[in-house]
């Protein structure tokens, strides 16, 4: 069965989709049903997963290579794509934790999505969602991941604009395809760079490749493709400065934004870079491109973080930093240790994003965290296994995000990049105030008696319960005594770092100073006064804070001033240029020439026959002048 | 004393002259029926050229023999058919006139 | 002398169903000669079986007048796959005509002349399969013979056809006195020894002959009328089988006979191939009639096709074969949209196509994706095949790729004019268009084909990448 499933893990993907085509074209009438199918579907895909991540996990030689497997997709001299399934001890993670997240997200949407007109029609977008990642995740070629990467933004941009009577969703949707859109032609640009140079998109023979890359191209060749692919996953992990779409992301239901946030969609774009490592470690000036943009990104929304009010943007911005995270430790060089802090990072964000739409639910979408407070009288299982993500994405041990991040900072200490590594200590401390300050304000406190919340139904807090089991317990297969993620997944050699206490100690205490500083300022203090007077003595820094640091503005700005300013230009030059004069007169010279060639065409029988003999007696003319052989049929054969 | 010496050029040259006369038939006759046998004409100008090279240059061969046997008997089908069609539209639009049949144009 | 007749068993065993069917009309009752379709459709599934089965099956026989290689097998089973697809297809519309018997009994011996034609090794052999083919579809076309359009086109075509036969039997006897000889490869030996004018007029005029059948300019000029005036399932068959015959042969005389005077037969056949795209396309965007819309479309994809014989490398055969594999599907889905359409409505008018989404949604998607098959939109069949026979040429002959690049948008016009027409506009006649079973499986095929064949070229290719190699083994 475990082989099986090793060797049909396409089947992963194909489940999923399978659930969307039957939804799609079958059940779309029956809701309940339709439910069950994409369920059934992801469930299942779950099944294959952890089997063939059990495969995986018990045979140490895969440590070593992975098996792949593929069919010819298309195939001419100079161009050989195939498509197929990579499975390493990477990969069978990742599907493990997509199709586990994605399981959970979808039974927890049943109840989340009830009564919702598009019900049907919206399983069978996140059906094909979670297929789509799980082929991104599974391929062994290039052309073929960045399918199921347009495919992912493409669900993403469906769902995110679900609500389409919302004008706001609408636009997050547009905004959110724009902005990868323009990542992605980098990546397309780097991926035909990366065919025309190495002649092959398949992954491991471009690893064998780019080894020796010295034998195809220059390094500044490779340097210019390493950042092309790399705007990519700036754009769809949400990396300074193509960040914008993500916190607008929420504006679809919450159980898409849990699946955008957590399993699939952003991840994509650290797996990307992950999966691509062999091109970055050619390159050190990439990498440190991938550092110093995560770890600014990392900063960077945290400090937003603070000073939002509502619920899911806050969370929004405290993933595009944890994101930040991820590509630090990937510019590090580490891959074991972003892939865990994203292993973690799905269960402690999944759960917060659910326990925050269980919140919304409840208190029928009133967003700002202002608004709330004392929510764990009545909604106990949502407020406590919120908690326990708060505890997590803090880094507080034993949970799951202490381990992943101490890696992380540990890392980065270890290979010298000190002021990264600050950055990325300062964060941490950010973290754990942004996150406790929305617990303190939105679960604890006084009840605002406007609320009348009531406590969510079984489908949509045991996915919590289970998601803060994993939050608590998920992070122990990385501890640095015991590190056996570390040998199972890394790029290079494995990474055998001491234990460094010193970062420990200190992450812990900088994540409890961020938590008692939450505490003080928001629980202690019944009235806010204190963080009222610390935003009206700071208030340029706090509504610089609060406005993003005007990127949307500035985005905006340059959009009318100089992208519609020119756009007019060519637009007034499109009508009366391009349009008035080359199509329109293009289209009326065909058009002309198509009616008059059409008379051409008597209905003459002997007319027919003449053309035909002229054309003969035309090529046997032009045959004779063009080749000395053939001159003598001019002479009727004498030479 | 006049020789007369019949060789393959003579009876390439009479093939080429049956050939023209043919074509010609076919690009100005207007009577189907003679559109027809000018096709004819074009077939047994292919006949004629088989069976000189037959002789003039594979005379140990029967290759251009049956060549011109095969191309008489598919011809006689094909004048079957093409006057059974004469007969079909002859009845249709009591004429045999080529151009009277220009229904389908353009 | 050895000869193994299990290399003919597709030709004799569809002899034998095409003799059957024809005396069983005969002896049967008229009301229960519909039965007929069902046994023609059959008996060409058996017998495609048979030549799938023979696969690796090779060799040639009486002296290689009778090539069987996979190259041939390959084509061979184009054509069963459309004479199969158009008997199911056009049961009904037969039905209405009478006559069954006769109708199928000439399908498949003009199939048996294709089959004929795809093997031929000497010119003998071609001569007569083509003439086999030619004149089962003349009786084909003119087989509405109370209809005038009908009994026009068949005039015409019986005319026309014999003249471009005894062109193309000048050129052959030319070839033969220069030569000696009437076999392909044999010719082509000779060839690189003499090329004299002679032999180069008698290339010229066997070209013009073949390029008849394919309807490349300036030899196409029948084809529009002949398409428009036969019973559309026959068009379907004429545009697909004859067509795809007629390449396969030209392209074994092609690379055999021509490699002698190779250099100035390229910069020929280029010429030729844009000229066809660019009046095809061209003419096609005036026309109202669906049928000599499609007529004019095909004499596009001719010239595509020809692209493939620039070159004649394995590259350029490959190209062609698929090309006319998938073409068969688009083709006869398109068609048998219009063979159902003028059975339920008696039209083949453009404009009565309205709103034909809403009367019947399959009829109006298999069109369209047909349509947009033949124009080369991705992910569908034709793209592949457009980019596999546009790959060979790139590197010397931009130019051409890129006529057929601007022709291929020229056509999205032309094609999406229809689609507006069947998805914009609100139907007269809000009747909805039940299709029968036979019609729907055949039209569900062509769309799974077409989209299956685009969007994972593989297995196909690998066939096609052995057949290909096959044919330059002798």
């Amino acid at each position: 069965m475990v082989d099986f499933a090793m060797q049909h893990a396409w089947l992963v993907p194909l489940l999923p989709a399978l659930a969307f085509v039957v939804i799609v074209f079958l059940t779309k009438p029956w809701q309940k049903l339709s439910a069950l199918v994409a369920v059934a579907g992801i469930v299942g895909a779950f099944v294959f997963a952890a089997l063939a991540a059990y495969g995986v996990f018990t045979h140490p030689e895969f440590t070593e290579g992975s098996l792949v497997y593929g069919v010819r997709w298309l195939s001419m001299p100079g161009l050989h794509i195939n498509v197929g399934i990579m499975l390493d001890p990477t990969s069978a993670m990742m599907i493990f934790m997509v199709s586990l997240v994605s399981s959970l997200i979808f039974i927890y949407a049943t109840g989340y999505m009830k009564g919702d007109p598009g019900f049907s029609v919206f399983f069978s977008y996140v059906s094909l969602f979670a297929a789509s990642m799980l082929l991104l995740v599974l391929s062994s070629n290039l052309l073929e991941m960045f399918v199921g990467w347009e495919l992912v933004g493409l669900c993403s941009y469906l769902l995110i604009g679900f609500y389409t009577h919302k004008i706001s969703a609408r636009e997050a949707a547009k905004k959110a395809f724009v902005t990868c859109r323009i990542a992605d032609f980098g990546l397309l640009l780097g991926m035909l760079s990366l065919q025309i140079v190495f002649g092959t998109l398949d992954l491991p023979e471009l690893a064998q490749k780019i080894a020796h890359f010295h034998q195809y191209t220059s390094a500044g060749v490779l340097t210019l493709i390493a950042v092309l692919v790399f705007l990519g996953p700036i754009g769809k992990s949400g990396q300074f400065p193509l960040h914008v779409w993500l916190p607008d992301a929420m504006e679809g239901p919450t159980p898409v934004s849990a699946l955008i946030h957590a399993a699939t969609m952003v991840v994509a774009g650290v797996y990307l870079v992950g999966r691509m490592l062999f091109l970055f470690s050619e390159i050190p000036s990439a990498m440190e491109l991938v550092a110093i943009t995560g770890a600014f990104t990392a900063l960077f929304a945290a400090t937003i973080a603070i000073t939002q009010r509502e619920i899911k943007r806050i969370l929004a911005y405290s993933t595009v930093s944890q994101l930040g995270y991820m590509m630090l430790a990937l510019g590090v060089g580490s891959l074991s240790a972003s892939m865990f802090h994203m292993w973690t990072h799905a269960f402690f964000k999944a759960l917060m994003f659910m326990g925050a739409g269980s919140v919304l639910t409840a208190l029928h979408h009133k967003a700002d965290v202002w608004e709330m407070g004392g929510l764990v009288k009545k909604m106990p299982i949502t407020a406590w296994t919120f908690v326990v993500g708060g505890l997590a994405i803090a880094g507080i041990p034993p949970f799951a995000g202490f381990w992943s991040k101490d890696e992380i900072l540990a890392t980065a200490l270890n290979s010298h990049h000190y002021v990264l590594f600050a950055m990325g200590a300062f964060t941490a401390f950010l973290t754990a105030f942004y996150m406790w300050r929305l617990i303190f304000l939105a679960f604890f406190g006084e009840e605002n008696p406007a609320n009348h919340p009531v406590e969510s139904p079984w489908n949509m807090t045991v996915p919590l319960i289970i998601l803060a089991a994993l939050a608590t317990v998920g992070g122990w297969v990385g501890t640095p005594w015991d590190n056996v993620w570390s040998q199972w997944i890394f790029f290079g050699e494995v990474e055998h770092a001491a234990p460094n206490y010193g970062v420990m100690i200190g992450s812990v205490i900088l994540a409890l100073a961020g938590i008692y500083l939450a505490y003080q300022l928001y629980y202690v203090d019944r009235e806010k006064v204190k963080a009222k007077a610390l935003a009206e003595r700071y208030h340029g820094i706090y509504t610089l804070l609060f406005n993003k640091y005007y990127i949307d503005e500035i985005y905006l700005w340059f959009n009318h001033a100089i992208v519609d300013g020119s756009a007019k230009l060519f637009y007034l030059f499109d009508i009366y240029v391009v349009d008035g004069i080359i199509v329109n007169g293009l289209g009326a010279f065909t058009r002309l020439s198509g009616e008059g060639l059409r008379i051409t065409e008597t209905g003459r029988l002997q007319n027919y026959a003449l053309v035909f003999f002229l054309g003969v007696l035309i090529i046997a003319v032009a045959l004779a002048f063009s080749s000395p052989s053939a001159a003598g049929l001019l002479l009727g054969g004498v030479k | 004393m006049l020789t007369l010496s019949v060789g393959l050029t003579q009876y390439m040259v009479l093939s080429a002259i049956l050939f023209g006369i043919g074509l010609f038939g076919v690009l100005s006759k207007k009577n189907a029926i003679a559109v027809l046998i000018c096709i004819e004409l074009m077939l047994n100008a292919v006949n004629i050229n088989l069976l000189a090279f037959n002789k003039f240059v594979t005379p140990t061969q029967f290759i251009g023999q049956i060549f011109a046997i095969f191309v008489i008997t598919v011809a006689a089908a094909e004048v079957g058919v093409g006057l059974a069609i004469i007969i079909a539209i002859y009845r249709n639009k009591l004429s045999v006139n080529l151009d009277e049949f220009d229904w389908l144009k353009w | 002398m050895n000869v193994d007749l299990s290399l003919l068993n597709p030709e004799i065993a569809i002899s034998i169903l095409g003799l059957a069917v024809l005396v069983l009309g005969l002896i049967i009752p008229k009301e229960s000669r519909h039965g007929l379709g069902w046994l023609t459709a059959l008996g060409l599934l058996g017998v495609l079986g048979l030549t799938i089965s023979g696969w690796n099956n090779q060799g040639t026989l009486y002296h290689g007048m009778f090539i069987v290689d996979q190259y041939a097998i390959f084509f061979k089973i184009t054509f069963l796959t459309a004479a199969f697809l158009v008997t199911l297809g056009s049961m009904r519309f037969v039905d209405d005509m009478g006559d069954q018997s006769e109708y199928y009994s000439m399908m498949l011996f003009a199939t048996l002349g294709m089959m004929v034609l795809a093997s031929a090794g000497d010119f003998i052999t071609l001569y007569l399969g083509l003439e086999l083919m030619t004149i089962a579809f003349i009786v084909l076309v003119c087989f509405k013979r109370l209809d005038g359009k009908s009994v026009e086109a068949g005039m015409k075509y019986v005319l026309l056809a014999g003249m471009s036969s005894a062109v193309l039997l000048y050129g052959l006897s030319l070839i033969y006195g220069v030569t000696g000889s009437v076999t392909i490869s044999e010719v082509g030996r000779a060839v690189a020894v003499t090329p004299v004018p002679a032999l180069i007029l008698g290339l010229v005029m066997l070209v013009a002959g073949l390029g008849f059948k394919i309807s490349a300019v300036p030899f196409h000029m029948w084809a529009p009328d002949i398409y428009e005036g036969a019973p559309t399932p026959v068009t379907s068959y004429l545009a697909v089988g004859s067509k795809a015959a007629s390449f396969a042969i030209l392209l074994r005389v092609f690379v055999a006979a021509l490699p002698g005077i190779w250099a100035n037969w390229t910069m020929l056949v280029a010429v030729l191939s844009a000229i066809t795209i660019i009046v095809g396309n061209l003419v096609a965007i005036p026309q109202t009639n669906i049928k000599r819309l499609l007529a004019y479309s095909s004499i596009a994809q001719a010239g595509y096709i020809l692209v493939g014989l620039v070159t004649a490398s394995e590259q350029g055969i490959k190209g062609v074969m698929f090309y006319a594999f998938l073409y068969v599907f688009a083709t006869i889905g398109a068609f048998t949209v219009a063979t159902y359409f003028y059975n339920v409505t008696g039209s083949d008018e453009i404009k009565d196509y309205a709103g034909l989404s809403q009367r019947s949604p399959l009829m109006a998607v298999v069109m369209l994706i047909c349509m947009l098959s033949m124009a080369g939109i991705p992910p569908l069949a034709g793209f592949v095949g457009k980019f596999y026979l546009f790959k060979t040429i790139v590197d010397n002959y931009l130019w051409l790729a890129f006529i057929g690049l601007i022709m291929s948008m020229v056509s999205v016009y032309y094609y999406l004019r229809v689609a507006l027409v069947m998805y914009r506009d609100e139907p007269l006649d809000n009747s909805p268009i039940n299709l029968s079973t036979p019609v729907a499986v055949t039209l569900i095929i062509a769309m799974v084909a077409t989209l299956f064949i685009g969007i994972y070229p593989g297995p196909l290719s690998q066939v096609i990448n052995m057949a290909a190699h096959s044919f330059f083994m002798h």
